[in-house]
């Protein structure tokens, strides 16, 4: 799970498909999606957003969202 | 001609439009919606660009987006100029694949080209324009590079139109588009493959607009028989957008792989070093709150009052005599000379002097903007308002309606949650918008000398506080249910140019500048006109004036929490309109010529905790006429609307009245 990462380490998305549908649009927007290589680069406190980085791109993304998008460490 | 600006948000879109066109205007506002219409003339004068909002897709998913397909659908333009962001070309090209699809004329601005080479990767220009169809042209939108040549392309003759047939959507897919076109037949003047897709994406505008044409239990039909038939022909279970979707990538994928090369570069880029910092776990909200401070203190201590003062001396000496003697010269009468000196140059010269320190806070608000850190404010606030059932981008409009907030208000239409944006419109009245900042500034300068910056910064804060209080009452009361959902792009930062800076400053600060012509020159002489009347003739002493006569119905209202003046109702009421008529009603009625004997005269009729009183009053009370009217336009309710007026005064008069009664208590009056 995305949400399971540690700040530095990346992974590659698997699945997609359990995220809230919002959220699922806007990450294929940004040109996030099964496949894509993302890397997680800052873990905010209290449970807050995690910071993504995807192709050179940076997203926020809630941990709780993060948790529902299945990786495979890289 | 009209030529509409197109692109991904973050792209540069701002810069450029900035850089192609000499003069602009905001023109009034898009069909049906709020957000203003900004249109620029090009620099050879004949042609028009506007600028659309940025958006990934034609397919909306915020209001803001919606405002994008509704041009397509409803304003007439005759090309596109879509500007791409090198570095991020495969998601850039998602849109304009839909662009082609559309097929008017358009022309490709190819900005960020330094970013792109800095990660490694080269574009071949004359490529990517091959594959595509049409013009790309390289340009550097921050510095103005290559913007010539776009204009002279897009204002020249004709251009091309694309391919229009790039991706073939699979044989379920180009049924559905061909079912479509027989249906319409001669009925709509947009090209049917492009409304065609849209439906099928899901376009809610689109499928309204389809509506109005074919029945809608039709459309719905085509809808499901296209998706069985792909779904069937794709062997899984993927919904339609998906299935386009992923076609549009693989064309874009080879457009991509044919027109790019790409080298390893292992540069970690200046935005990665600066967000260890500013999103960092520990260090991200004490940088956030340390800005803030930073920011207040140069708009009210060091910066923002010595130039008030200044400006307020010129006020009140050299330009006041040099209006007496003209009217003197003139041979004016005694009434128009206090008209004149006493009704407009104390009401609108007392908002005037408060003009320096609204730049400086807009031109900071502009600084964060621009430079890409209101992101990470976003993302760093994010946690804070989940707690309370906002999310982060609600704090975006926030921090924009402490300078105004009627585009505080505007903006909170980038959310996408009904809920939120709702809940975001309603609170935002309360951030501590740069006209409550008159008053404030008159108040601490009278009464809080020792702690200005400590107590206007107390008010700011209190407004966020009791915004967060209701934020939870709200959520888990009026408006139950509903998710709320975060995601933000990040965009790198970077250094904000003084140019674009300085204009959208001024965008912001114009307004108040408009207010003081308009609004507040006529509310002055109203209230001078009130106060120079009463029931027994012209020229009566202030207290036997319309105005104390109106001031006193409602001063047995007020006396509970401090302030049970004539003359403190009186100005509450003009407040209404635009709140730093408070500033000029008080000039008229205590009569005097500028600002710092109008402080000495206040301290024989408030107290310190009064005044702290009628601040915190000031704060909360009512939005003003404009902001009620925004709120109005943008929830479309009256029932709404009332409610953001009512809770505003309630909250205000409890408040001030704990703290007033408070106060005595502990034998602070």
């Amino acid at each position: 799970m995305l949400g399971k990462l540690k700040t530095g380490e990346k992974g590659r998305i698997m699945n997609i498909s359990s995220a809230d549908k919002f959220v699922r649009r806007r990450l294929l927007d940004l040109g996030i999606a099964e496949g894509s290589e993302v890397c997680v680069k800052c873990i905010l406190p209290f449970g807050g957003p995690v910071m993504v980085e995807s192709c050179g791109q940076c997203i926020g993304i809630r941990r709780k969202e993060a948790l529902r998008i299945e990786v495979e460490r890289v | 001609m009209n030529i509409a600006l197109i692109g991904n948000p973050n792209t540069g879109k701002t810069s450029l439009f900035n850089n192609l066109t000499g003069s602009y205007e905001y023109v009034g506002n898009w069909s049906g919606v709020t957000v203003e219409k900004k249109v620029g003339l090009f620099k050879n004068g004949k042609n028009q660009l506007i600028d659309l909002p940025g958006v990934y897709t034609l397919n909306p998913l915020s209001k803001d987006e919606g405002v994008v397909t509704n041009f397509f659908l409803n304003e007439p333009f005759e090309k596109l100029l879509n500007i791409l962001d090198a570095s991020q070309l495969r998601r850039n090209l998602h849109l304009t694949m839909q662009l082609l699809e559309y097929g008017a004329p358009v022309i490709i601005g190819l900005n960020m080209l330094d970013v792109a080479k800095n990660r490694g990767i080269q574009i071949d220009i004359h490529k990517l324009s091959e594959s595509l169809g049409v013009t790309v042209a390289p340009v550097v939108a921050r510095t103005g590079k290559g913007c010539n040549e776009l204009a002279e392309l897009v204002t020249g003759g004709a251009i091309g139109t694309g391919k229009n047939n790039l991706v073939y959507y699979g044989k379920a897919i180009e049924a559905g588009i061909l079912e479509l076109e027989n249906k319409l037949a001669g009925k709509v003047q947009h090209p049917v493959r492009w409304l065609a897709l849209q439906l099928f994406e899901g376009n809610p505008y689109v499928k309204s607009y389809l509506a109005s044409i074919l029945p809608m239990a039709e459309l719905e039909t085509l809808i499901k028989s296209v998706t069985v038939s792909q779904q069937q022909s794709a062997g899984s279970k993927q919904a339609l957008d998906q299935a386009i979707h992923r076609k549009r990538s693989e064309v874009i994928d080879k457009i991509v792989s044919a027109a790019t090369t790409k080298q390893d570069n292992k540069k970690v880029p200046h935005t990665e070093k600066v967000d260890m910092v500013v999103t960092n776990k520990f260090l991200g909200i004490p940088i956030f709150l340390f800005l803030m401070y930073i920011m207040f203190m140069l708009t009210f201590d060091w910066l923002g009052f010595p130039l008030s003062d200044a400006l307020d001396s010129f006020l009140s000496g050299p330009l006041t005599s040099g209006i007496t003697a003209a009217l003197t010269a003139a041979g004016a009468s005694s009434f128009i000379k206090d008209l004149v000196l006493d009704g407009i140059v104390a009401g609108v010269g007392g908002v005037l002097v408060f003009v320096p320190q609204i730049f400086i806070l807009f031109f900071f608000i502009s600084l964060l903007e621009d430079s890409g850190y209101m992101a990470r404010v976003a993302l760093v606030m994010d946690r804070l308002m989940e707690s309370v059932g906002l999310n982060g981008k609600a704090f975006i409009p926030m921090m924009i309606g402490f300078g105004c907030n009627v585009p505080g208000i505007m903006a909170a239409r980038t959310i996408e949650t009904p809920k939120e944006r709702l809940m975001t419109i309603l609170l935002t009245p309360l951030m501590s918008c740069s006209a409550r900042l008159p008053v404030y500034a008159l108040f601490v300068g009278a009464f809080f000398v020792e702690h200005k910056a400590a107590i206007v910064l107390s008010l700011y804060v209190l407004g966020v506080v009791i915004a967060l209080i209701l934020a939870k009452v709200f959520s888990e009361t009026l408006l139950k249910g509903e998710t709320s959902v975060f995601v933000i792009e990040l965009p790198p930062y970077r250094l904000p140019q003084g140019r674009a800076l300085w204009r959208s400053t001024w965008d912001k600060g114009k307004g108040f500048i408009r207010k003081a012509g308009t609004f507040i020159f006529a509310g002055s002489v109203l209230i001078w006109l009130l106060a120079y009347a009463g029931p027994e003739g012209m020229n009566v002493s202030m207290d036997d004036s319309y105005l104390a006569l109106l001031g006193g119905i409602f001063a047995p209202l007020f006396a509970p929490i401090g302030f049970g003046t004539w003359q403190a109702s009186a100005s509450l009421f003009t407040g209404f309109l635009a709140k730093e008529s408070i500033i000029s009603t008080m000039n008229i009625i205590y009569f005097v010529p500028d600002e710092a004997s109008l402080q000495g005269l206040l301290a024989a009729h408030y107290t310190p905790l009064a005044a702290y009183s009628f601040m915190v009053f000031i704060l909360l009370y009512i939005p003003c006429l404009a902001t009620t009217a925004t709120i109005y336009k943008e929830t479309g309710s009256t029932r709404w609307t009332a409610f953001s007026i009512a809770y505003a005064l309630i909250i205000a008069y409890l408040l001030s009245l704990a703290i007033y009664q408070g106060g005595m208590l502990f034998g602070l009056s």
